[in-house]
């Protein structure tokens, strides 16, 4: 429509948008390790259901995926493989880093292989702390995104700039 | 660097200090007579009827082997360990397979008997670092059936028919570490010494494909070797330390 | 992070660039080489395999690994023993419980220490819960493989009732870290028993369930019946074990054989075996032993003795120098800890045998000469989890 990218979006038109967004993302599940059980717990079990969230689990490629979980442990083998996955989502993306692991290295602190931390290859907008996180945790990680979402500027986030990793 | 905060770390010395000081009375009752006498007591009947297994496959594996067997080892009712010479590596596990039925194979790995240059006590907060100049070899210290060099293999095999499993050690040179491959004996031998050469940096002639398994590509070093450093500990400081809290019941 | 360390990753990931190509199709004249992974969905976990084709045929296929390797036996010689279990309680992490038991024991064996028997018994009784917590999943996650999506719900929701009995005790779902040396941390909460033969009941439902829904089904025969046969001889020399060798008909447990430290010898049960040695008969022992596990517990439940749950040991733990190696038959198979101890308070060195990586070692013997669609149903039925091969 040329409203994003020229700055200027009524307010509540973006609220609508916001809110449409808000309920219906497609999540890419990177699940790596332990905590990929819990995140299929959340995701797979009735008891958790993530779907009564307006999340939908299970895009077949990153390419249709709104945002992503990366739960478990990066390792510099993997940590490529990551950064390329991410890449290939189309904007606006997000991230929930889930796990001590995925965090910061957790219990791998002083491991040679371990990567410390997803966030120095992608940016993360939700950190869900735990070895491993309840399945609960990740759902309220997943609502805190979803807050964020409905906060969020799309002019000032749809520029047209790239996302740059800090 | 992460800050800890102070008062935290006087209380995890505080601890520190305290159970360094109540060590020694915890030990003491665990070393009273009447108790260590009924233990050992124990472990002498069990010795009996195990040692019997071990002591008949040992006897065996010498008049297979003879003098190829160096030295042996049995610890009652745990294992059966024995020792060869890198030259005769695969001849034994051969005669293992063959004579004794050790078709199971469990496991091979390699140890590394040079005490760590960044010995670390519980109390540090990082690693210590080597000084420059302290290049002589320190004292090693072997193991069951001890050892000769800085290497040293070990390969675990199992008999179901027999229900023993024998741990295998062979001394390796301290230059070139290489022994030759087990995969003709048992195949699944294959990951296992890609495994090792790529922890240790022992070389397994014969074996088809001795790429690394674990590691990118392009990774330097031998990460298990007891020298090679884990630098993220020189970097922050032990994030246990600030874990000592006192028990319950003790006072602050 | 400073500019020269983010320079110095972006260097290192485009070097690494070639080595995590995600779609590497190369169609050449000899054929087609596939890439598996390492994110796919059908390999649960990040491994990766290249199979070069022939049509729909594999002529060879080779797993990558190394996507989850953390470090496990360099970390454990700069941790005390009681940090280590928080550390190995991560290898299989469907089941962790039964990670710490064989690491434990072996510190017990140099120390020359020995549980209580009611530390022993609820040891067993966990060991076991924590096998149909991991096995569940599998008959699930076999199921999804070939194409059934339900079962795979069916086990998340049965298996919630497992971990709820192992987080009444030891607080954790996942990671317990509730075996210490010499016993256990704590004791059994109040009515515990009773909630876990509820427990048990529904596993046992969920058994039948199984069967009914994907055993006798006609899709799932044809998908795994003669599929991936493995003989016996070939099972033992690879190293294969657990449900994987007795499905190829060897009738070995080491709960049975070579019990160390758990009360297996005090329980009427059964080792169940199968001759087929195919994906099949995989999905049949698992099934079974899950059942057998129900059966363990129940009679282990009704004879707890009373008594304290720690042994004496000193409060600073320093373990005797020697060497020992202890295994147990872990929900995927032999699991065994070899620790050199030289008295210090960290382990020496510790060498982790760990089921999968063994169980995988076949996967270039066994993938060839079949066809795309069974590598699947292949590695489903093999049955690993990413953590216990790379450790």
């Amino acid at each position: 429509m040329g409203l994003v990218e020229s700055g200027k979006m009524p307010k509540s038109l973006t609220k609508l948008l916001n809110m449409s967004r808000r309920y219906s993302m497609w999540v890419y599940q990177w699940g790596l390790a332990c905590c990929a059980i819990e995140m299929g717990a959340a995701f797979a079990s009735p008891r958790y259901d993530v779907m009564r969230l307006g999340v939908i689990p299970l895009p077949a490629s990153p390419r249709q995926a709104d945002f992503l979980v990366v739960s478990g442990t990066v390792t510099d083998k993997m940590a490529p493989a990551v950064r390329r996955l991410w890449e290939q989502m189309p904007d606006p993306k997000y991230v929930i880093s889930m796990g001590s692991c995925a965090n910061c290295g957790g219990p791998y602190w002083d491991s040679y292989s371990v990567t410390k931390g997803v966030d120095q290859i992608v940016p993360v907008d939700v950190y869900v702390p735990g070895c491993p996180p309840r399945p609960e945790a990740l759902l309220e990680g997943i609502v805190l995104l979803q807050e964020r979402i409905m906060n969020e500027d799309m002019a000032e986030r749809w520029k047209g700039d790239p996302i740059v990793v800090e | 660097m992460a800050d800890i905060p102070e008062h935290l770390l006087k209380r995890a010395q505080a601890a520190r200090e305290k159970a360094e000081t109540e060590q020694p009375v915890d030990e003491q009752p665990s070393s009273e007579p009447a108790e260590t006498d009924t233990a050992v007591a124990v472990v002498e009947e069990e010795v009996i009827d195990v040692d019997e297994k071990a002591e008949k496959t040992l006897n065996k594996i010498i008049e297979g082997l003879g003098e190829k067997v160096l030295s042996s080892h049995i610890a009652p009712n745990r294992g059966l360990w024995i020792r060869v010479s890198s030259e005769n590596w695969r001849q034994t596990a051969q005669f293992l397979h063959d004579e004794l039925d050790c078709t199971f194979f469990d496991w091979l790995s390699v140890i590394d008997w040079m005490p760590s240059p960044y010995g670390r006590e519980l109390d540090t907060e990082q690693d210590i670092e080597p000084e420059q100049d302290s290049t002589e070899p320190e004292q090693m210290e072997w193991g069951y059936t001890g050892g000769d060099t800085r290497f040293q293999l070990i390969c675990r095999v199992y008999s179901i028919s027999n229900g023993i499993g024998i741990m295998v050690k062979a001394d390796l040179d301290n230059q070139s570490p290489r022994a030759l491959s087990l995969i003709p004996i048992y195949p699944g031998a294959n990951w296992h010494e890609r495994e090792a050469r790529e922890m240790f940096g022992v070389t397994f002639d014969e074996h088809p494909d001795l790429r690394n398994i674990y590691l990118p590509g392009d990774f330097e070093g031998h990460p298990l070797r007891k020298d090679y450093p884990l630098l993220s500990r020189r970097m922050k400081p032990w994030p246990g330390i600030v874990d000592v809290e006192a028990m319950p019941g003790e006072d602050k | 992070m400073s500019i020269t360390t983010e320079n110095e990753q972006l260097a290192y990931i485009a070097s690494q660039a070639a080595d995590a190509r995600v779609n590497v199709e190369v169609e050449t004249d000899e054929g087609m080489t596939l890439n598996l992974g390492p994110q796919h969905p059908a390999t649960h976990g990040t491994l990766r395999i290249i199979a070069k084709l022939d049509g729909e045929k594999v002529v060879a296929a080779e797993p990558i690994m190394g996507y989850m390797h953390r470090g496990y036996e360099k970390l454990t010689e700069v941790r005390t023993y009681p940090q280590v279990t928080t550390l190995i309680n991560r290898i299989d992490w469907l089941g962790s419980f039964a990670n710490e038991v064989p690491f434990i024991l072996a510190a017990e064996q140099l120390m020359e220490v020995e549980a209580p028997p009611r530390a022993q018994w609820i040891r067993t009784i966990l060991f076991e819960l924590s096998r149909i917590a991991n096995v569940c999943l599998f008959l699930g996650d076999m199921a999804v493989q070939v194409g059934a999506t339900t079962p795979v719900f069916y086990a998340f929701r049965d298996r919630e009732f497992v971990l709820n009995q192992i987080e009444r005790v030891t607080g954790g779902r996942f990671h317990p870290n509730f075996d210490r040396i010499g016993g256990l941390k704590d004791d059994l909460p109040k009515g515990w028993i009773e909630e876990t033969r509820g427990a048990l009941d529904r596993m046992k439902s969920f058994c039948d369930e199984m069967e009914e829904l994907v055993l006798g089904n006609e899709i799932f025969q044809a998908r795994t019946r003669n599929i991936g046969v493995i003989p016996g001889d070939v099972a033992l020399s690879y190293g294969l074990s657990g449900a994987n060798l007795r499905a190829s008909g060897v009738d070995w447990d080491i709960r049975r054989d070579a019990n160390v430290g758990l009360v297996y010898d005090q329980v009427d049960w059964k080792v169940w075996t199968h001759p087929d040695g195919d994906s099949f008969a995989r999905f049949w022992v698992r099934l079974q032993e899950t059942r057998e596990a129900c059966n363990i517990i129940e009679q282990l439940l009704g004879s707890i003795p009373s008594g304290p749950i720690m042994a004496k040991v000193p409060r600073i733990i320093k373990v005797p120098e020697g060497e020992a190696y202890v295994a147990t038959e872990n929900p995927l198979g032999e699991m065994g800890y070899y620790v050199v101890s030289k008295g210090d308070l960290t382990p020496f060195r510790v060498k982790i045998r760990s089921a999968s990586f063994s169980n995988m070692s076949i996967t270039p013997w066994i993938l060839k000469d079949v066809f795309v669609p069974d590598i699947i149903s292949i590695l489903a039925s093999l049955y690993f989890i990413l953590g216990d091969i790379d450790r």
